[in-house]
C-alpha cells in the first residue's frame, strides 16, 4: 500500500514540475515577444497602408479612428499630406463568405469616395486557384477609381462588371460582395468619419502652432 | 552506436518520411514550395532538438506511467516557443506558416524520438539524433515542395525555372499533387536503397568468396 502511494507521489511531482517549467518558459518567451510580435503586425498593416492609401505624409496608423459599424468597432486609418488635409481613408473589411473561410481585405478610398486600392491581408483560399486574389495585379487594379454607382458590383458570371477565375468564383464573388459593403460604409459614415478627424485635427494642430510660434519667439 | 551509424540512421535508413511514414500531416500540408517545406523543416529542427534534449536529461527521473504526457507537454512547451519566436521576428513566414506550426506538437516522429531513442539515450547522442532526424526530415520536405513547385509553377524557390509561358500544373499544388509527387518520390527512394542492397549483397559475397579463398590457400 504504502509503495504505491509513493509512485502516485512520485507521478505527481514529476507532472506538476514538468508543467511548471514549461509555463515559465512560455511566460519568458511571452514577455520577450510580445513587443516584436506587436511591432511585425505594425510593419505589416504599415506596408499594405502604403499600398492602398494615396500619397501620404503622416502614419495613419497614429490617427486611427475607431468608428461603429453595426455594433462592431472599425479600425479607420486616415491618410493626411504635410498640411494635415486629408488624402484618403482606409479600412478592414471581411469578406466572411470565402472559399475556405474569411478573407480579410484592405480597402483604400480617395476623399470623394472613389476606391484607391485594394489588398488582400489575410485568407486561407486554394493555393493556386482563389489565391489569385492576393497575386493578379491586374485583377485587384480593375477596382481602381471605382465608386458604388458607376459600377455593377458582382462577377461577370452574375452579369456584374468583375471578371472571375477559371474554377474558382465564389473567391472573387465574395470580394467584389465585401468591397461593395465597404463602399457603402463609406456613405453611410463620411460625414461622421470627417467630423471626427476635424475634432481629432483640431487639438494637435492648435498645439503645434504654440510651439512653432514658441520658437519663432 | 556510433555518431556517424546514429546520423546515418536517423538521415535516411530510417528517414521519419522515407522509411517511418511520420509526420505526414506537415509533410503533406505546407510542401506547396520548397522554401515553405524548408522552412517547415527548420521550425521542426528546433522543437526537435529542444525536446530531444531535455528528455535525455530528464530520463530515468520521469516514472514510467507519465512519461507520455510529459513529453508531450515539453514538445508542446518547445513548439509555442518556436510559434512565438517565428510569429516576432518572421512575421511573413508565419503568416504562411502559421495554421501549421502548432500541429508540430501531434508530428509523431518528434513523440517517437524521444520515446524511441531520446529516453534511453545519452544527451549527445539524443543531439546528434534530433540533427539527422530533422535534417532527413527537412530534406524530405524540400524535395517534396520543390518538385511541387517546380511542376505546378515551373518556378525553384520563388525562380522562374521553365520561363513565363509555363502552363501552371494546378494539380500539384493542391492536395491530390501532393500525394502523387510523394508516391513518385517513395518509389525512388525505394529504387536507390535496392540498388544500395544489391551492391552491399556483391560486396559481401565478395568477401566471403576472398575469405573462402585465403583458408584454402592456408589449408
Amino acid at each position: 500500500m504504502m509503495g504505491i502511494d509513493r509512485d502516485q507521489v512520485r507521478m505527481v511531482i514529476a507532472l506538476f514540475v514538468v508543467a511548471s517549467v514549461a509555463a515559465t518558459l512560455l511566460a519568458l518567451t511571452d514577455i520577450v515577444t510580445r513587443e516584436p510580435i506587436a511591432e511585425a503586425q505594425r510593419q505589416a498593416l504599415h506596408r499594405a497602408l502604403a499600398q492602398v492609401l494615396p500619397a501620404h505624409s503622416n502614419d495613419p496608423q497614429n490617427d486611427v479612428l475607431e468608428v461603429d459599424k453595426d455594433g462592431s468597432i472599425v479600425q479607420v486609418y486616415p491618410a493626411k499630406d504635410k498640411l494635415g488635409q486629408l488624402t484618403g481613408l482606409a479600412w478592414e473589411v471581411v469578406a466572411p463568405d470565402g472559399y475556405a473561410g474569411s478573407i480579410r481585405i484592405l480597402t483604400g478610398f480617395k476623399p470623394d469616395g472613389r476606391l484607391n486600392a485594394i489588398r488582400v491581408t489575410s485568407h486561407k483560399e486554394t493555393p493556386g486557384l482563389g489565391d489569385w486574389i492576393v497575386k493578379d495585379s491586374d485583377w485587384l487594379a480593375n477596382f481602381v477609381a471605382r465608386n458604388l454607382d458607376d459600377t455593377d458590383w458582382r462577377v461577370k458570371k452574375d452579369g456584374g462588371d468583375f471578371d472571375q477565375f477559371t474554377g474558382a468564383t465564389i473567391t472573387p464573388r465574395a470580394v467584389v460582395k465585401a468591397v461593395k459593403k465597404s463602399l457603402e460604409f463609406f456613405k453611410e459614415r463620411n460625414q461622421l468619419i470627417l467630423q471626427r478627424l476635424t475634432e481629432q485635427h483640431a487639438l494637435p494642430a492648435s498645439a503645434a502652432e504654440k510651439s512653432t510660434h514658441g520658437v519663432k519667439q | 552506436m556510433t555518431k556517424s551509424e546514429i546520423f546515418s540512421d536517423g538521415f535516411w535508413h530510417n528517414n521519419a518520411i522515407f522509411a517511418q511514414l511520420l509526420g505526414m500531416c506537415p509533410l503533406l500540408g505546407v510542401t506547396t514550395s520548397a522554401e515553405n517545406g524548408f522552412w517547415m523543416g527548420a521550425a521542426t529542427l528546433l522543437v526537435l532538438l529542444g525536446s530531444n534534449l531535455v528528455v535525455s536529461m530528464v530520463r530515468g527521473v520521469i516514472p514510467k506511467n507519465v512519461r507520455i504526457p510529459a513529453y508531450i507537454t515539453i514538445i508542446a512547451a518547445f513548439v509555442t516557443v518556436v510559434g512565438m519566436a517565428m510569429n516576432a521576428w518572421m512575421h511573413e513566414m508565419y503568416m504562411i506558416l502559421g495554421l501549421f506550426i502548432p500541429l508540430i506538437v501531434v508530428n509523431c516522429a518528434i513523440l517517437g524520438r524521444a520515446e524511441a531513442f531520446a529516453s534511453k539515450n545519452s544527451v549527445v547522442d539524443s543531439v546528434v539524433d534530433a540533427l539527422a532526424v530533422s535534417a532527413g526530415f527537412t530534406f524530405a520536405l524540400v524535395l517534396l515542395g520543390g518538385v511541387r513547385e517546380l511542376f505546378g509553377q515551373g518556378e525553384l524557390f520563388g525562380f522562374s525555372v521553365f520561363g513565363e509561358n509555363y502552363p501552371d500544373m494546378l494539380m500539384f499544388i493542391l492536395p491530390p499533387g501532393a500525394f502523387i509527387a510523394l508516391g513518385f518520390i517513395l518509389a525512388g527512394v525505394n529504387l536507390i536503397n535496392r540498388q544500395l542492397k544489391v551492391r552491399a549483397d556483391h560486396q559481401k559475397a565478395e568477401d566471403l568468396a576472398a575469405e573462402v579463398e585465403a583458408v584454402e590457400v592456408i589449408s
